[in-house]
């Protein structure tokens, strides 16, 4: 076993259930820097990695650069801008929602040892890790009143659904220009949804996503 | 050379957004033209892409992409006389970004990777959700956080789809490049668990961006708040290039022998897709959003169209075509209609036939042409569909696709009466401007142009689209 990967997916596991109970915006945004990190040097560590190129080395650092710095910065000046009250403001409580990224652990284990793939030991740990990020994040978008939540629950998402391509496919389809083509969306994304955040808090007053509820048939 | 066609507009675009207003409009009328010239240039000398691992020029792409071209070269004057009479406070990063918008889904339309094909789609949501919150309304913003949030969050699904095929590629055990056309040689190969999988999380990624129930919940929003130039692009444009990511992986599946399994599918999405809309048009008090249910039912039929095979896939290709000519057509004329009027309820439009007599004649032959009566093409292509769901024998659908239809027709009917008959209004506050009216008329002619003589390229790219999957016009 690889103690090293094993460190990274943990500290993964724990950042998804530590979102799903932490009250603070800001804190929220911290362990997104966080779980960015970890998620960004977990395809390193794996077994079967071979020796990174050039342009390999290249991509891991500027993807390090932008999940754990880039977007954390944008989210950090979204906070500070953007949200006066800094509270969570949960629709579901912090212990139930403790219960349920409990629950997305023991369903992403079930799901990864009847998927009737063999898996070596450290891909198995991976795509549980995966799994439980990606429900997790959704949870987080469904469960917070906040616009704001929303982004960390899509990025979060992303992190989930990286993990589960590192986990799945082999390492001889990352072409290095295609991930960072990806993860340019991504960052691009974050910015766009900061802006429109932005005039939301202008134009309401707030970030609460009850305001956003004029539009329906 | 082939990556030319989204290149030009993507650097135009950049550039435009520091631009002063004035040399914008200029340039994006340039690019227009010069879009459509090297589109057309694509089509006779099929030029070969530098990046054959990325992009190709497939039947299926080149298609799409020549629709996109066309509208764009009709859209792209209206919207700067559009702009015009509204009060605009940043007009370059509509300009910009209608450039961009245009780069990203000639992206889309030439990707052959899987992930480009993503990236590409991926960036087409963020290039038009500027010019949806344009105005920076309230309504407007909550249509763009809708869009972003909701095609985000599809489309990452759609990610994983991917990532499911090319496990299905891993565990056939074969060494071949991962592009579209590579993976149809090899299709019968494929593991078929983790195609089925990768399958349906594509339909329901794009199916999202392609305005599909139940996960269009974001598309009347979007087409009814964005000024009506954009709507015009999103619907006639942009959702064409999320079925071509649909319709690829179709493919996909048919060569690998479960086209039985992504058929009934698309069947299904198409039909409840079809059913939901015509339920919503049917006491619709916005024009602009009825517009927008409608674009969600003829997605419906061009997901139906697909999903029979046969003669469908005919009149599906050809469904496209028109509905984009139609919809992008009436989504101008609403523009005329939301300029003369100041508002975008039926209720409040009464006496259109002689306030704005050209844009009535315009609006009114779109609705003809959209509820599926001829001249129009949509008539041909429905009929095709219809015929096509017969013979490969789906009559239940072909039933329920008949009485949803109805359901529309009345919806249709119903607005074109209260709009004939509503309390008549004494004047308009923008008159009608011949520049404004010659787009959705060139748009609507061309439709007719198409029904009676069809050029004989246009006619074999939509067969050779179709011949892959087994669909003929003889069936």
């Amino acid at each position: 076993m690889n103690t090293g990967i094993d460190v990274v997916l943990v500290v993964i596991l724990l950042s998804v259930l530590l979102s799903l109970a932490s009250s603070r915006m800001m804190a929220l945004v911290k362990i997104m820097a966080l779980q960015g990190a970890m998620v960004s040097i977990a395809p390193l560590l794996l077994d079967e990695h071979s020796p990174l190129s050039n342009e390999g080395i290249l991509f891991f650092q500027l993807m390090f650069l932008i999940k754990a710095a880039l977007i954390p910065g944008l989210l950090y000046l979204a906070v500070t801008k953007v949200a006066i009250k800094r509270e969570v403001e949960p629709i579901v409580g912090y212990h139930a929602s403790l219960v349920v990224g409990l629950g997305l652990i023991l369903l992403s284990a079930y799901i990864t040892h009847h998927l009737g793939i063999s898996l070596t030991g450290d891909a198995a740990l991976l795509l549980i890790a995966a799994i439980t990020t990606l429900g997790g994040g959704l949870f987080l978008m469904m469960s917070r009143t906040k616009a704001i939540t929303q982004v960390i629950g899509y990025l979060m998402l992303e992190n989930g659904i990286y993990l589960v391509g590192t986990a799945l496919t082999g390492q001889s389809h990352s072409i290095y220009l295609v991930e960072f083509g990806v993860l340019l969306d991504l960052l691009v994304g974050v910015m766009i949804m900061g802006i429109i955040l932005h005039n939301i808090n202008r134009t309401f007053d707030d970030v609460d996503t009850a305001y956003l509820g004029q539009l329906k048939d | 050379m082939l990556e030319a066609i989204f290149f030009l507009p993507l650097l135009t675009g950049l550039l435009t957004l520091c631009l002063p207003v004035r040399s914008g409009r200029v340039v994006l009328m340039a690019v227009a033209l010069l879009h459509l010239g090297l589109t057309g240039f694509c089509w006779l000398h099929a030029p070969a892409p530098h990046l054959p691992t990325y992009f190709g020029n497939g039947p299926a792409g080149v298609l799409v992409l020549l629709v996109i071209s066309f509208i764009f070269v009709c859209i792209a004057p209206y919207s700067i006389f559009y702009m015009r009479e509204q009060e605009m406070r940043s007009e370059p990063i509509f300009l910009g970004c209608m450039q961009l918008f245009l780069g990203t889904m000639s992206m889309a339309a030439l990707a052959d990777h899987p992930i480009v094909l993503w990236i590409a789609i991926e960036a087409t949501t963020l290039a038009s959700a500027p010019l949806i919150f344009i105005n920076r309304s309230k309504k407007a913003l909550e249509a763009t956080w809708k869009y972003v949030l909701i095609c985000s969050v599809g489309i990452a699904l759609a990610l994983l789809g991917f990532f499911f095929i090319t496990l299905a590629l891993d565990r056939a055990g074969i060494d071949v490049p991962l592009t579209f056309s590579a993976l149809n040689e090899a299709a019968r190969q494929l593991d078929p668990l983790w195609l089925r999988t990768g399958f349906i999380f594509v339909l329901i990624g794009f199916g999202t961006k392609m305005g599909l129930a139940p996960m269009h919940t974001w598309l009347p929003d979007a087409h009814s708040e964005a000024p009506s130039p954009a709507s015009a692009l999103l619907s006639g444009a942009l959702l064409n290039c999320a079925f071509l990511g649909i319709y690829k992986v179709h493919c996909l599946m048919v060569l690998a022998g479960l086209g039985e399994f992504s058929g009934s599918l698309l069947i299904g999405f198409g039909l409840l897709s079809i059913a939901v809309a015509g339920i919503f048009i049917l006491n619709q008090p916005d024009y602009k959003r009825m517009l927008a249910y409608s674009s969600i039912e003829n997605m419906g039929v061009i997901a139906l169209g697909i999903g029979v095979g046969g003669l469908g896939l005919y009149g599906a290709m050809l469904h496209l075509i028109h509905h984009s000519l139609l919809k992008s057509s009436l989504f101008l004329s609403a523009g005329n209609l939301v300029l003369g009027f100041g508002t975008k309820l039926v209720a409040q439009c009464g006496g259109m036939a002689r306030l704005l007599p050209r844009t009535c004649l315009g609006f009114f032959a779109g609705f003809l042409g959209i509820s599926g009566l001829p001249p129009f093409g949509i008539f041909v292509s429905e009929l095709m569909i219809l015929t096509g769901a017969i013979q490969t024998g789906h009559p239940i659908a072909a039933g329920l696709f008949i009485a949803a239809l109805v359901l529309v027709v009345a919806g249709f009917a119903r607005i074109a009466t209260d709009m004939a008959f509503g309390p008549v209004r004494e004047e308009v506050l923008v008159p009608e401007q011949t520049v404004r009216i010659v787009p959705p008329l060139a748009l609507l002619a061309t439709s007719v142009l198409l029904c009676v003589w069809m050029p004989e390229p246009l006619y074999e790219t939509i067969t050779s689209t179709i011949a892959m999957i087994g669909g003929t016009l003889h069936g």
